[in-house]
């Protein structure tokens, strides 16, 4: 890629191309870090104990406090793979792992999602890749209905049919794109309030087309409080970092909501916490 | 489609997305066609109609969409085949928000997003990008007509791959939005490989013209050359004469 640049930039002789070259390289360069990250760690990985974060902090006194106190109100974490989708994989699996166990929670859900693909179609979107999409999305839910609120030996293996989905990459980003273009709909549907969140002279529709639908693309504030709003699901993410005190701090989304699904965010991060 | 279902896990979204982009661009339209290759679900080939009002206007390009097995999630390549004058031809091109890294793909746009992309950004000024070519008017001009004529080794003559009846589904809201920001510009080493097929006609003169392109750029740097070193000299004889009459200009302060 390097040498391709280069060489052009050689006969077109402008300094346009060398900036291309650097950008070509760090693009490389990020590529490769992405692959590196993908091959090691699952997208959605099994029940640790919250030990684990403990042995990860050994020597870093401030995160050990804050893992403490962590340990007050969570029992296990699920790592999620960091590749920028790990919101939406992390709150897909956590939420839908819940509805198992939560039939009218479920039902009432069903009901939002099965609604969902026609304000996407009136917005705008594709109608027959918006359908590709929900039909995956759906087929997932549809699996977690028919168990919810089933026998444990069921619900055991509807689990692992779910952990098995989650970890297939089509499965598993089929779901992260359509919650992506839910979470879209949302910002769009709403875009007076949400223009507010918005840094710089960016629209909403504009945002969205940037940071919201291409993959990849990390999570803010704004994304979970979309997606949450859109889907009326309570969500608590505690927000782990080198901040002052020994606490962990909680934020609810929507505010005032009763949390069905918790995360643990370390900059740039996000896991599942269960009690 | 029969052969392509055996052969591919159709459980798979990927195979599952391609076959449905495949029926819904079974029917040719006036401004665009695309299918899959009949043993290979992840390569089409696709004709678009030269937008009109521009240099391509009446000119019909022909390529290749090589789509990688992570689509959507990534983009679809397009090779173009037929020389038009504004891509090279026979090199892998690939769309992305301009001003903005390539994985600014989304996942719920299609190959039709990508052809009618295509489209828009032919009469957009080439600027050096990797993968451009800067052709003057009249030369696109007779790539277009000649395009008329040109064969595909795969498909055949391609004039007749075009509908002359059927219009395209209006362009959405959110296509609209796409339209206005896609860029595309050749990545990789490509090498994309010359398409197994030599078969074209009329190679020669297209040919002449790509390679007079290097050329040009090189005589234009050195003529940019020569009048930086014209103009430094002018200036520097310029400085001393001024000195020269004004010697006693610095002692005086």
């Amino acid at each position: 890629m390097a040498d391709d640049a280069s060489s052009s930039s050689g006969c077109a002789g402008n300094i346009i191309d060398n900036s291309i070259n650097q950008d070509e390289l760090i693009m490389k360069q990020q590529r490769e870090i992405e692959k590196e990250i993908s091959e090691t760690i699952p997208l959605v990985g099994e029940l640790e104990d919250l030990s684990s974060l403990e042995k990860e902090y050994n020597e870093d006194p401030v995160y050990l406090l804050k893992v403490k106190d962590l340990s007050s109100k969570y029992k296990y974490i699920r790592r999620t793979r960091p590749d920028g989708n790990c919101f939406f994989r992390a709150f897909s699996y956590a939420y839908l792992e819940h509805l198992l166990t939560d039939k009218s929670e479920y039902n009432k859900f069903y009901e939002i999602a099965k609604n969902s693909k026609e304000i996407l179609v009136a917005l705008g979107f594709s109608q027959f890749t918006v359908e590709d999409f929900y039909e995956t999305f759906m087929e997932v839910v549809q699996r977690v209905g028919e168990q919810a609120g089933g026998s444990p030996d069921a619900l055991d293996s509807v689990r692992t049919e779910l952990h098995d989905k989650f970890n297939k990459q089509g499965y598993s980003d089929y779901i992260v794109v359509y919650l992506r273009l839910v979470t879209s709909g949302q910002l769009q549907t709403e875009n007076d309030f949400y223009q507010n969140f918005i840094e710089g002279p960016r629209t909403v529709t504009e945002f969205c087309r940037q940071e919201v639908e291409p993959m990849y693309k990390e999570s803010d504030h704004i994304h979970i409080i979309a997606l949450s709003n859109a889907l009326n699901v309570g969500v608590r993410v505690k927000y782990m970092d080198r901040g002052e005190g020994s606490q962990v701090i909680a934020h609810d989304f929507p505010e005032g909501s009763k949390p069905l699904v918790h995360l643990l965010y370390r900059p740039g991060h996000y896991d599942i916490l269960y009690a | 489609m029969a052969e392509i279902s055996e052969k591919y896990n159709t459980k798979c979204p990927g195979v599952k997305r391609l076959m449905r982009e495949a029926m819904e661009l079974a029917e040719a339209t006036e401004e665009y066609c695309a299918r899959p290759l009949e043993d290979n679900l992840f390569e089409w080939h696709f004709t678009v109609q030269g937008p009109k009002g521009t240099d391509f206007e009446g000119g019909i390009y022909h390529g290749r969409i090589l789509l990688p097995k992570e689509y959507p999630m990534h983009p679809p390549h397009i090779i173009l085949l037929t020389p038009n004058g504004r891509f090279e031809v026979n090199k892998k091109i690939c769309l992305s928000i301009s001003g903005h890294h390539p994985e600014t793909w989304q996942p719920s746009w299609s190959i039709r997003t990508a052809l009618l992309a295509l489209i828009a950004f032919m009469p957009t000024p080439a600027e050096g990008t990797i993968g451009s070519l800067d052709y003057s008017p009249a030369e696109r001009k007779i790539l277009a007509k000649k395009s008329v004529s040109w064969a595909c080794s795969q498909c055949g003559e391609i004039a007749a791959l075009l509908s002359s009846t059927t219009a395209a589904k209006p362009i959405t809201e959110e296509e609209k939005t796409v339209l206005n920001q896609i860029a595309f510009k050749a990545e990789d080493e490509q090498t994309a490989k010359p398409p197994e097929e030599p078969a074209h006609t009329q190679e020669p003169e297209p040919q002449v013209l790509e390679s007079s392109e290097p050329t040009n750029s090189f005589l234009d740097q050195l003529t940019e050359i020569l009048v930086a070193l014209l103009v430094g000299a002018v200036g520097i004889f310029i400085y001393r004469r001024w000195n020269a009459h004004y010697p006693t200009s610095e002692t005086e302060l």
